[in-house]
């Protein structure tokens, strides 16, 4: 793989732990999240609607849509509850002096 | 022991006990009679993104064919029309009959109709299902005004999505508020006035004394003698739950089947959940009925559970939401049993949600904002509710101030 496809989202302080940033690349966006063991990342958009999953909950490895309570699980992006029924994409992170990329196809 | 169960009704509650039994029980027979040609599917999007051409029936389905297949559940497209408790059999109008061990009722609601001129009666259109919603969108597709009668969710839902799709439309509401008054005034008023600034014609406290028909059109007479002319017209005035069946049984009806917080209602191995039932909530100490798509999920689940012989109590604190124009409204717990009311926002760009509090602790709270911006604090809400927490009303009142601060882990 390449290094141009990891792009810089922020610094690792930038996002509180069990908490999302939203991240728009080009004209995708996507939500970065701090869980309890590591960044993670996965579309920012929810597969039922489109729904900015921003504004959505983080609980524990999950987000919650804020606009119908569709679950996905952040690490894998399988869709847990409906009416999400198709999972979410995620994407590789990393973490670069005290920097966080992500890796976009 | 290997049991026969069915499943009266093949709607949301009704599928959603079906693969809670068969997680629970892999050797029961589990059948489904439901007299929709059509498996289970999500009713949310048929005032909405149906309507809007956004969704089509084959995206409504919970699960495909495939999957209830495999979970060994039998789907039978047929209407009961008869019930006998005592010997546990149901009858259908082709004269099958069906024995049971077990038995959900999961009927759901029928829509309330309007009482009028017989000769009228085919002219009025209603929106429960999904042969309904297909008729009323090829029908609307060649009208241009378009009356609904009632500021109900659904009414107000189809006059949203009939206004994106460029129609003229009225909505007349006999209450001198949209959505009825479990909704705060305020919140009502916001939402009246995104349908205004739509175009919509929103009437209040009117009723309606005369509908007559012009050769393709009405004339709709109110009864401060204004005249309406419309050339369709689609009533949401609430529903009742589906009981028909049971009025003559000893079946304990009372606004819908009443069950206790196992699901259990009053007869032995008969279960009712969802729309139907009149269910014990023990965390209100009270019974309610609730027509809600994560109440139908959720109380399948639980009736399916207790049918599989997991003893399992109802305790789902109250969810629903209605999507109209670009806002989303959601409604938790309970709002009619208050001390004290607390605003937080006055924006419905950023969100305006009112708690209900009693004895400083939420019961319930309804919000409404443009898409996407009351659903994180109404879930958190939901929990707060739920460990009936001590609530500070600072971080309540203050939409700088965070919701997750008052949740303990
Ligand atoms: C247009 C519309 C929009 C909605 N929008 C929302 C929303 O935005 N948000 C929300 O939270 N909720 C919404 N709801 C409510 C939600 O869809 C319902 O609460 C939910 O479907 C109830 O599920 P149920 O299984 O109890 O009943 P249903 O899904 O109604 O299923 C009952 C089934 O039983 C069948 N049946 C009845 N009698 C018999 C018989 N004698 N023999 C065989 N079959 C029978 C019926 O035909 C039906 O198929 C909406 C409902 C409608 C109609
Ligand atoms: S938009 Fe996310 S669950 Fe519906």
């Amino acid at each position: 793989m390449s290094e141009e496809n990891w792009i810089e989202v922020g610094s690792t302080d930038s996002i509180e732990e069990e908490d999302l940033i939203r991240f728009d690349h080009q004209d995708k966006t996507f939500c970065v999240y701090k869980l309890t063991d590591g960044f993670y990342a996965t579309d920012g958009i929810c597969t039922h609607e489109a729904v900015h999953l921003e504004d959505g909950l983080v609980m524990d490895d999950e987000i919650e849509c804020p606009m119908h309570q569709g679950i996905f699980n952040i690490k894998s992006g399988e869709a847990l509850s409906p009416p999400a029924c198709e999972d979410l994409k995620t994407y590789p992170v990393k973490v670069d002096n005290d920097k966080i990329f992500i890796k976009i196809d | 022991m290997k049991n026969n169960i069915i499943i009266l009704g093949g709607g949301q509650a009704g599928i959603y006990a079906a693969r809670e039994i068969r997680q629970n029980d892999s050797k029961s027979n589990i059948k489904i009679l439901g007299e929709e040609n059509s498996l289970p599917y999500e009713r949310p999007p048929l005032s909405k993104d149906f309507l809007l051409d956004k969704k089509k029936a084959e995206d409504l389905y919970f699960h495909s064919n495939d999957v209830i297949k495999n979970e060994n559940i039998e789907f039978e497209n047929i209407s009961i029309n008869k019930v006998d408790f005592e010997n546990k059999k149901l009858f259908a109008k082709n004269d099958n009959v069906y024995s049971y061990d077990s038995l959900l009722i999961s009927t759901g609601s029928e829509n309330k109709k309007l009482t009028l001129d017989n000769n009228l009666k085919n002219d009025i259109y209603y929106l429960r299902n999904l042969e309904e919603a297909k008729k009323i969108k090829e029908i609307v597709s060649n009208k241009n005004k378009i009356t609904i009668i009632g500021g109900g969710f659904i009414g107000l839902e189809i006059a949203s999505s009939l206004s994106q799709l460029q129609k003229k439309v009225i909505v007349i509401e006999i209450g001198n508020q949209l959505m009825g008054r479990i909704i705060p005034k305020q919140i009502a008023d916001l939402v009246q006035n995104t349908h205004i600034e739509h175009g919509n014609e929103i009437i209040l406290n009117k009723q309606i004394e005369k509908i007559t028909k012009k050769n393709d059109d009405y004339e709709i007479l109110l009864n401060d003698n204004s005249l309406i002319e419309t050339d369709f017209i689609i009533a949401g005035i609430g529903s009742t739950p589906t009981v028909k069946l049971f009025e003559n049984t000893n079946l304990k009806l009372d606004n819908g089947i009443v069950t206790n917080q196992f699901c259990e209602t009053s007869i032995k191995d008969v279960y009712a959940a969802g729309d139907v039932s009149n269910f014990y909530h023990p965390f209100y100490e009270r019974n309610m009925r609730l027509e809600s798509y994560q109440h139908a999920q959720n109380h399948g689940i639980c009736a399916g559970k207790n049918i599989a012989g997991v003893k399992t109590e109802y305790t789902s604190i109250p969810w629903m939401w209605s999507d109209q124009f670009n806002l989303n409204l959601q409604l938790t717990g309970i709002c009619d049993e208050y001390d004290e009311i607390i605003e937080r926002g006055n924006d419905i760009n950023n969100g305006v949600i009112y708690f209900f509090l009693k004895n400083n602790k939420i019961r319930g709270a309804c919000g409404v904002g443009i898409i996407g911006k009351v659903g994180r604090d109404i879930r958190i809400t939901s929990k707060l509710t739920e460990k009936e927490t001590i609530v500070d009303k600072q971080i309540l009142s203050d939409q700088n101030l965070k919701l997750n601060k008052l949740v303990q882990k």
